[in-house]
């Protein structure tokens, strides 16, 4: 825009942008550490199939207090094998792990915030899963994450409103799971159903345009 | 009902007679679907392999939850189908 100051124009730039929605590079993680080192539970060369892990123990001898939070800050990882064995090692330790899961919480938040914060869309949609995976996954862990709020959704709320408008073409990432905008919708409204009833008027309060469900 | 032929099998140690593939999904499909994945041919040789009774289940559902390969590693399973249709003609359903 221009100012004008006495009788001269001056040309006035706007603030420099903050780069929100710009990626940010990601640090080495400690699943990747682990992973090399050979620590973890996976037995990582066999004639397997595509989409499952084989784990060398028993998943429910396994210290939730360890591991899971080492399989969650995985899920920075964006390169194949270490993006494939935390995302599937997650989902196995989140569907076996029954009443492990809730004691764990608190540790789960930090690896949660730091994958949100690589603002990667692949990585948002991953980690939006697990998180929709994580509140049902146990009794009260929906509420359990209430207190979290603050540090999980501000991030959601800068995406919130990513819906490509497409005119009349056809949204195949919507089909595939893949559309931000949907994803974090769903999952507010996951927090929302499992939250208990201080759920919707924190989430409100973090992110004013959401609509109760 | 699966259960009681195979025990009987197991015990018995009976190789089968046939094998055809599936043609649509059913829960039967599903298990066995789960059972080829981890390098069994059916309920029967899982029992005779490993000697074990018992195969855990999903209570909600029935399908298999959790198997041991034979390099002893788990397999751990989902509570809902996992088997897609495009999958299905690849099952093997062995007659006895």
């Amino acid at each position: 825009g221009f100012v004008l100051f006495g009788f001269f124009l001056f040309k006035v730039r706007g603030p420099p942008p903050a780069g929100s929605l710009k990626k940010r590079p990601a640090k080495r993680t400690a699943f990747r550490k682990f992973y090399e080192r050979g620590d973890f539970p996976i037995a990582v060369q066999h004639a397997g199939v595509a989409n499952k892990i084989a784990w060398k123990v028993e998943i429910e001898s396994l210290d939730y207090h360890y591991f899971l939070p080492l399989f969650f800050d995985g899920l920075c990882e964006t390169e194949f094998p270490y993006e494939f064995f935390a995302r599937q090692g997650v989902h196995d330790m989140l569907e076996h792990g029954g009443n492990k899961i809730l004691p764990v919480v608190p540790q789960l938040i930090i690896p949660i915030k730091n994958a949100l914060n690589l603002r990667n869309r692949q990585v948002l949609c991953t980690t939006l899963k697990v998180i929709q995976h994580l509140v049902v996954s146990a009794e009260r862990v929906g509420e359990a994450l209430v207190p979290y709020y603050r540090q999980i959704l501000p991030v959601l709320s800068i995406f919130k409103n990513m819906d490509v408008n497409l005119g009349d073409g056809i949204e195949y990432s919507q089909q595939k799971r893949e559309n931000i905008g949907v994803l974090i919708k769903e999952t507010l409204e996951l927090f929302e159903r499992y939250g208990g009833e201080d759920a919707y008027i924190n989430i409100k309060y973090m992110i004013p345009t959401y609509g109760s469900c | 009902k699966m259960s009681e032929v195979s025990e009987v099998m197991t015990k018995a140690g009976i190789k089968p007679k046939s094998m055809h593939r599936a043609k649509i999904w059913s829960d039967d499909v599903e298990n066995l679907y789960r059972f080829q994945q981890a390098g069994y041919r059916d309920e029967v040789e899982y029992k005779q392999v490993k000697q074990v009774d018992e195969v855990e289940c999903w209570p909600e559902t029935g399908f298999v939850k959790k198997l041991q390969r034979r390099d002893n590693t788990f397999y751990y399973y989902n509570r809902q189908r996992e088997c897609e249709d495009k999958d299905v003609h690849k099952v093997k359903v062995y007659v006895y």
